[in-house]
């Protein structure tokens, strides 16, 4: 029987040792036996050709006699103890350990799950100041990448062929040998942006020992236009910090603040902070206004007060006007940059200048709590001049909405420009080595600068990465990349705190951090862990000190009140207004470039829950489409679903129409990052590449063609219906209503008698009462909910045929409304849990009792006692329960039963399933709580993983009993709703009415509406 | 010895004269006979080559449903917002048609409508093999059809019980009871005429097989009487269920919150429409049948105008209701209720809406006319349509309220798959074959009854009783039943 040979601990230093002659002549005959445990022929049928006609009956006969004896009885399964238990693990409770996930630019610090050393769920990090404690659905769903079967196991050479960790390391070791030799000739790192202090520290030691090797970085989704942006403003690349809660008045230009651009948490927070409206017995009402300019509709632009629908060359145009209002009409200092705007002003219509007008004015006001933020999507001299509004505006500096920072590493190149001139340096034959630090270049890179051939030319390259993906496949060398919570690593926000990156279970395939690889080249085969703790010692701290501060720096996850200091900045004026002059506005339809809210740049496209994630605005799931306005579409002459070829330069693709209400005309937006090649059970077959479009000179957007075809395409969406019908389920109004009538939201359904029940109430008054509020103000739609309550409760994924049969399984989803015109519409968005009716319709119905109420006003489903009738879920106003339509955990891989969360059961088939409000998480407080000999789980101390999640916290969670506790104060706010109370059903669940605080000189040229009629 | 076909005259309209129920030179003899001998002679090619017909749209439904367990309900198309869809629809389609038959067998007998007497039998076994169709929905459409069982109240060592609360709990035990009195009544009604087919049978087999069911009857005075009471308490106890059954399956909609299925009316227009089906039914099946086996002096185009009379009225209630339904919607004031409405009618799913009235409401009004009621032809075809309208009022209620009820988030619509439509397909496989089985292996007209109601059973009509015992065979005693039973010839 072949049985994998005993794995030796590594010798990273590719050195070889050998036992025998036979072995270190890699004698065949050795090398055969040593994956052997019996010789051959002990245990295996001799060869075929010698089984005579007996002797197969004989072996046959045996067989089946002892596999019937094995039917005998069940399979024994021995559980080993630990022989020495790990200190602190008591089997059953979950450990949490912290660490931080890196994200566009900066990192969100994370506490991770972890049960008996299987990481399981993602939380945020309250002391980091990136998260406060929530996350994004990417942080949730990387814990599920972990688990990707389809990760490399090995690495491999070209051709796909595997290789031992041994015959990578002597690799290496001759790469490095061979660099040092000649000073790093020929070898350039390509490395995805990032912000590690020991990446960073171990790049600048190779730099040192090999001068000539170039790094250049490239990530498809970064900061590279801001800070080239800072580099004109203000000669430096600064980055850029922005506190959006210290802002009164914001303006984004197209920025998606809350998915993408920035610190998408921590900005999301900082919004909602100056979203409070308060009954003026509650307090000071606190609230910012928002402008969004955009051009596709993003959940930003959602909760903004005003959005105006603008093409982004149009908002490139609209902010040089703005910028020039400003500095013409309210005095702000923008020196000779301002003439060059007057010649780049544009006049868009009365609609966008009477915004323009209303919005400088108000920038005006609130000089030194303003903030204008410019997205990726625009060119770097809408930064600058953003940039230079800020400065001009009083809004930058330390305590202001704007900060300015250490650029990370000036001196590296980065961006598209950099991957056109490296892959020109390839086909130049300057370059023999190519390191590939993570990322997918060959699959994200700009179309125009070819780096997929570019790469196949390198005679050596080496490309780190946790799938043999598009770019391994290219290399000479794939070595698999340990995952984030594999790794031991360090990375900074972008105001510089830093967190340790720390593993929470061995490499599941082996695999190799991009600091070890680095180090390795040269020699130096120190572990991660090494490396790091050297990033962070201090010459001449005594061993104890320098213990007990490495140690607290891992348990709090953030090295807490260490940031890099405002730097003062200094406006340059001139290079910005030759920049600004030198703009010229694509001329055709203008192609927008986003990332997918499933795959992202395409490292999470093969992850099962972002594939089945609804994006938040359009609910679309498994694949990517062409986003057109419904005018736009007009234009075009198509419908939904219609193929269209979107062409761009040389780039060409095609794929189906969606039609995005509030888009703006004239611009057609797609999503990169799907339609992967490499191959991977998720991810193949799903959606389209529309890389091959994005050059380098159009990173953000670009002039292109747009043909309609024959073909059709199928959605796959997970909400069709997007009009409220007139049902007050969404309640909203502006400032002034509010201010006129506090009670204006119970007022929006017409007064009732009081309702009766037919049945017995019960007594919920003593012990707990679970509740939830979910703030409408502060829901930004983001639905990292939906995600985090799905790694929470090992809720399956259905696949495209499931959501297109509407089967999904969510058990909350975000519904999301439109208000107004198809044109113009306002979107609002709506967390949807199980409401958990005191009187819940669907217990009534159950013929077997599967579903009951609990003592503390849980509606419960006992998934052993379910016989699948689904009465409960037709009878269930809120269509929150969720049947298994089929098995859908049955042919999960090893790795994913890993994830699996031990305190929820896994469901089977045939069974109802729905929000249990984390049960698990309410039970095991409650035993932490009998243990202490306490009598009532504090406030805080129970939060359902939605809450737990949501960037802005707009969901609280707790005992409605308990009038200290969070949920109770807003149970009984003046904003308070339950919906459909008329049913008489009493949820749990209850929503706080949105209040927008529109301009009052904007909002008179719009109807008012306080009301979804349409 | 079967009588030679007689003209069908059936239009006698002065209701002064009593129209006679059996045609043409009929006697106790000649009726035993022509029912007797489906039984005893050989069947037609055409009855074998209907069973083999029905035989394999029974294996179709097999199939269907190996093919649902093994791999889920998500088989068939129901998804999120749309829970029951066709699985409810047949159930209560197959229940509906049930209704006829003891409508016909148990409150037109309680009503003394001796025209019942040629078709009960027929409409009883319909009624029994609806219900088996009928229950293969509720016990296949459940997630783990594995745990069925866990609907029964029975002691367990979990000492759990069902939850009596339930609507479909309430299905259980409404549609068992039915099932069990059905057959029951069904079968004491047979034993006459088993004895029948006993005394005539000329093979062992035969003796043995009708001796055992014919339970040892004699025809005796004693036997009579006691057969009667028993038939007239099955009677009794059975007139209630043809409402209970299916204002029970109207609570499975009525008792749940939703628009479109919270309303009151159920009970009665489900229990309309339920008759209104099984009339339909009953309608296409007996024209085939006293078509196919000569029947038709037994089966007189006066039972079918009759039927057709039913239907008419029948279906003016539903009419009447499907207009009630809409004004409450509008009175009520409730938006949910309105939208569910106006949804049926304008929404995504008019075409089944449309399809419906049309069906229901506007075809049988067609009976109005004598000449169409009298139409072998039209009434079969305004039957089918019936029945596909009523098929349809079924998916309207179930899918269109589900569809789209109050958070509009969740909307969907609801496309049947191929097992979906095989599995409804197979399930008149079933019937069918249990039917062709029926009528071959068993009397498929009540042989006793009618003699009951034949001129001959009046003691009164003395020319006749001469003729009615010209050639009698075997020995059942029926006859001197029906000169002393005082009760079924002054009724």
């Amino acid at each position: 029987m072949k049985r994998l040979p005993i794995v030796y601990a590594k010798d990273l230093s590719g050195r070889k040792y050998w036992r025998s002659l036979a072995e270190q002549q890699n004698d065949p005959e050795y090398l055969e036996a040593q994956h052997r445990e019996f010789p051959a022929g002990a245990d295996e049928a001799p060869p075929e050709g010698d089984v005579s006609r007996r002797g197969f009956m004989g072996i046959m006969g045996a067989a089946m006699a002892l596999a019937g004896m094995t039917a005998c009885r069940r399979p024994e399964e021995k559980i080993v103890p630990y022989a020495r238990a790990p200190e602190e693990v008591v089997p059953g409770n979950p450990l949490f350990y912290a660490t931080a996930f890196p994200w566009m630019g900066s990192a969100i610090g994370l506490l991770v799950e972890t049960h008996e050393g299987r990481p399981t769920k993602i939380e945020g990090n309250p002391l980091h100041p990136d998260s406060l404690g929530a996350t994004n659905t990417y942080a949730q769903a990387t814990v599920l990448d972990l688990y990707d079967p389809d990760r490399s196991d090995a690495p491999r050479i070209k051709g796909n062929v595997k290789k031992s960790w041994d015959d990578a390391a002597v690799a290496l070791r001759d790469v490095g040998a061979k660099l040092k030799a000649d000073g790093g000739k020929g070898l350039a790192i390509l490395t995805p942006e990032h912000r590690s202090p020991s990446l960073e520290a171990g790049l600048a030691d190779l730099k040192k020992q090999l001068p000539q090797a170039r790094v250049v970085r490239w990530t498809p989704f970064g900061r590279a236009q801001s800070r080239d942006g800072a580099r004109l403003a203000f000669g430096k690349p600064y980055d850029t910090v922005r506190d959006w809660a210290k802002a009164r008045v914001i303006v984004t230009l197209e920025a998606d603040a809350f998915l993408r651009d920035g610190s998408p948490v921590k900005q999301a927070r900082g919004w909602a902070q100056g979203r409070n409206p308060r009954h003026p017995a509650e307090g000071a009402t606190v609230l910012n206004r928002f402008y969004a300019v955009e051009s596709v509709y993003s959940v930003t632009g959602a909760c903004a007060d005003h959005r105006l629908r603008l093409k982004p060359s149009d908002i490139v145009s609209f902010a040089f006007t703005l910028a020039h209002q400003l500095a013409t009409a309210h005095g702000a200092d923008l020196g000779e940059l301002t003439g060059a705007l007057a010649a780049q002003r544009k006049d868009q219509g009365p609609a966008a200048k009477k915004f323009m007008e209303v919005l400088a004015k108000d920038l005006a006001a609130n000089k030194g709590a303003s903030l204008v933020v410019a997205g990726e999507n625009l060119p770097a001299e809408v930064h600058a001049v953003v940039d230079l509004i800020n400065l001009a505006l009083g809004n930058v500096g330390d305590g202001k909405p704007v900060q300015h920072v250490q650029p990370w590493n000036e001196a590296t190149p980065e961006g598209g420009k950099a991957v056109v001139e490296l892959a020109a340096a390839i086909q130049a034959n300057q370059i023999q080595t190519l390191l590939i630090l993570g990322g997918n270049p060959a699959f994200d890179a700009p179309a125009d600068a070819k780096l997929a051939d570019a790469i196949a030319k390198v005679p050596t390259s080496i490309h780190l990465s946790t799938h043999y993906d598009e770019t391994s496949a290219l290399c000479a060398w794939h070595i698999p990349r340990a995952h984030l919570l594999e790794s031991w690593g360090d990375a900074a926000t972008e105001a510089g705190e830093v967190s340790i990156i720390q593993p929470m279970i061995a490499p599941l395939y082996g695999g190799k951090t991009d600091l070890e690889l680095v180090r390795q080249l040269l020699g130096d085969v120190r572990k991660g862990y090494e490396l790091v703790r050297a990033t962070f010692a201090i010459d001449g701290e005594p061993a104890a000190d320098s213990e007990k501060r490495w140690r607290k720096m891992l348990h709090d996850g953030v090295l807490a009140g260490v940031k890099m200091p405002t730097e003062e900045v200094k406006p340059t004026y001139a290079p910005t207004a030759t920049a600004v002059k030198a703009w010229v506005a694509p001329q055709g339809v203008e192609i927008s470039f986003q990332p997918d809210s499933h795959a992202w740049d395409g490292s999470f496209a093969n992850n099962g829950w972002t594939q089945e994630f609804p994006d938040p605005m359009h609910k679309t799931t498994w694949g990517n489409h062409a986003w057109v306005s419904p005018k736009q579409a007009e234009t075009m002459g198509v419908v939904e679903g219609d193929v269209v070829q979107v062409a761009v330069g040389a780039g060409s693709v095609k794929l189906p129409v969606l039609i995005a209400p509030g888009m703006a005309d004239g611009v057609v937006a797609v999503m990169l990052g799907q339609g992967r090649r490499a191959e991977g059970r998720v991810q193949t077959g799903i959606g389209v590449d529309c890389y091959p479009l994005r050059a380098s000179n159009g990173l953000g957007f670009a002039a292109g063609k747009v043909d309609k075809q024959g073909d059709k395409g199928v959605l796959a969406r997970t909400q069709e219906h997007f009009n409220t019908e007139g049902r007050p389920l969404i309640r909203e109004g502006s400032l002034d209503e509010f201010k006129k009538n506090p009670k204006f939201v119970s007022e929006l359904v017409e007064e009732h008698a009081p309702l009766e029940s037919m049945w017995t109430d019960r007594d919920y008054s003593k012990g707990h009462k679970w509740g939830m509020a979910i703030d409408l103000n502060s829901c930004i739609g983001c639905g990292a909910c939906m995600i985090a309550c799905q790694a929470e409760n090992n809720i399956p994924t259905v696949g495209r045929e499931g959501v297109l049969w509407s089967r999904e399984m969510h058990w909350i989803r975000v519904d999301r409304y439109y208000e107004g015109t198809p044109d113009e519409p306002r979107a609002v968005m709506q967390p949807m849990p199980c409401q958990q009716c005191e009187d819940a319709p669907c217990e009534g119905v159950c013929p077997v009792g599967a579903t009951a109420h609990s003592p503390e006003g849980l509606n419960d489903m006992a998934y052993n006692r379910c016989i699948g009738t689904r009465y409960c879920a037709n009878n269930c106003p809120w269509k929150v329960r969720r049947f298994n339509y089929f098995n859908y955990q049955k042919n999960l891989s090893e790795q994913k039963k890993m994830q699996f969360n031990p305190d929820v059961t896994v469901r089977a088939r045939g069974v109802m399933e729905k929000c249990t409000f984390c049960v698990q998480r309410i039970n095991q407080a409650k035993i932490a709580l009998h243990r202490e000999g306490k009598e009532r789980v504090e406030d805080g101390a129970v939060v359902s993983a939605c809450a737990q999640v949501c960037p802005t916290a707009a969901i609280s969670f707790g005992d409605l009993n308990d009038p200290k506790s969070k949920v109770f104060h807003k149970a009984w706010s003046v904003l308070n709703y339950v919906l459909l109370e008329e049913l008489n059903t009493r949820p749990r669940v209850s929503y706080l009415a949105k209040i927008r605080n529109p301009h009052p000189e904007l909002e008179a040229a719009k109807p008012a509406a306080s009301e979804h009629k349409e | 010895m079967s009588a030679a076909p007689v003209p069908v005259t059936s239009d006698v309209d002065d209701p002064s004269i009593r129209a006679p129920l059996v045609l043409g030179r009929q006697n106790f003899a000649t009726v035993s006979d022509s029912v007797s001998t489906i039984v005893e002679r050989k069947a037609p090619k055409t009855w074998f080559l209907l069973l083999g017909l029905a035989l394999s749209i029974l294996a179709i439904l097999g199939g269907s449903l190996v093919d649902l367990v093994w791999k889920g309900v998500g088989r068939w198309g129901n998804n999120h917002p749309v829970g029951w869809a066709w699985d409810i629809t047949g159930f209560v389609f197959w229940i509906g048609i049930g209704h006829a038959g003891t409508l016909i067998s148990a409150i037109l007998f309680l009503f003394r409508q001796k025209w019942r007497t040629s078709i009960n039998r027929a409409a009883e076994a319909m009624t029994i093999f609806a219900v088996m169709a009928a229950g293969i929905y509720p016990a296949f459409h459940v997630g783990r059809v594995w745990l069925l069982y866990w609907v029964f109240p029975f002691p367990n060592q979990m000492s759990v019980w069902p939850n009596f609360k339930s609507p479909l709990l309430w299905d259980v035990f409404a549609v068992s009871t039915y099932a069990t009195v059905s057959i029951l009544f069904w079968f004491v009604g047979l034993v006459p005429d088993l004895a029948t087919l006993r005394d005539r049978a000329t093979t062992r087999t035969r003796q043995i097989v009708f001796g055992i069911f014919a339970l040892g009857w004699r025809g005796s005075h004693r036997h009579w009487l006691n057969y009667e009471r028993a038939y007239m308490i099955l009677a009794g106890l059975s007139t209630p269920l043809v409402l209970s059954v299916h204002t029970i399956v109207s609570f499975d909609f009525a008792v749940s919150v939703m628009p479109g299925w919270h309303t009151t009316i159920f009970p009665p227009y489900f229990v309309a429409g339920a008759v209104f089906s099984g009339f339909a039914m009953v309608l296409t099946l007996m024209i085939i049948v006293r078509k196919a086996f000569g029947l038709e002096h037994l089966l007189t185009k006066r039972h079918l105008e009759n039927m057709c009379k039913i239907i008419l009225a029948t279906g003016s209630m539903v009419g009447y209701a499907y207009a009630m339904e809409f004004f409450i919607a509008w009175y009520s004031g409730n938006d949910y209720e309105r939208y569910a409405f106006v949804n049926r009618a304008f929404g995504p799913y008019k075409w089944a809406y449309w399809t419906m009235v049309s069906c229901n409401v506007i075809c049988p009004q067609l009976f109005w006319f004598k000449k169409i009621r009298t139409s072998i032809p039209a009434i079969f075809v305004i039957s089918i349509f019936v029945n596909i309208g009523m098929w349809f009022e079924r998916f309207v209620i179930i899918v269109t309220s589900l569809h789209r009820d109050f958070i509009p988030s969740s909307w969907g619509y609801f496309r049947p798959t191929l097992i979906d439509i095989s599995t409804f397909f197979g399930t008149f496989g079933l019937f069918l074959t249990m039917f062709l089985l029926f009528l071959k292996f068993l009397p498929s007209i009540a042989i006793s009854e009618v003699k009951g109601v034949m001129p001959a059973a009046d003691p009164h009509h003395h020319d006749d009783r001469h003729e009615a015992h010209e050639g009698l065979t075997g020995g059942t005693g029926n006859e001197d039943h029906h000169e002393s039973d005082p009760e079924a010839v002054h009724a």
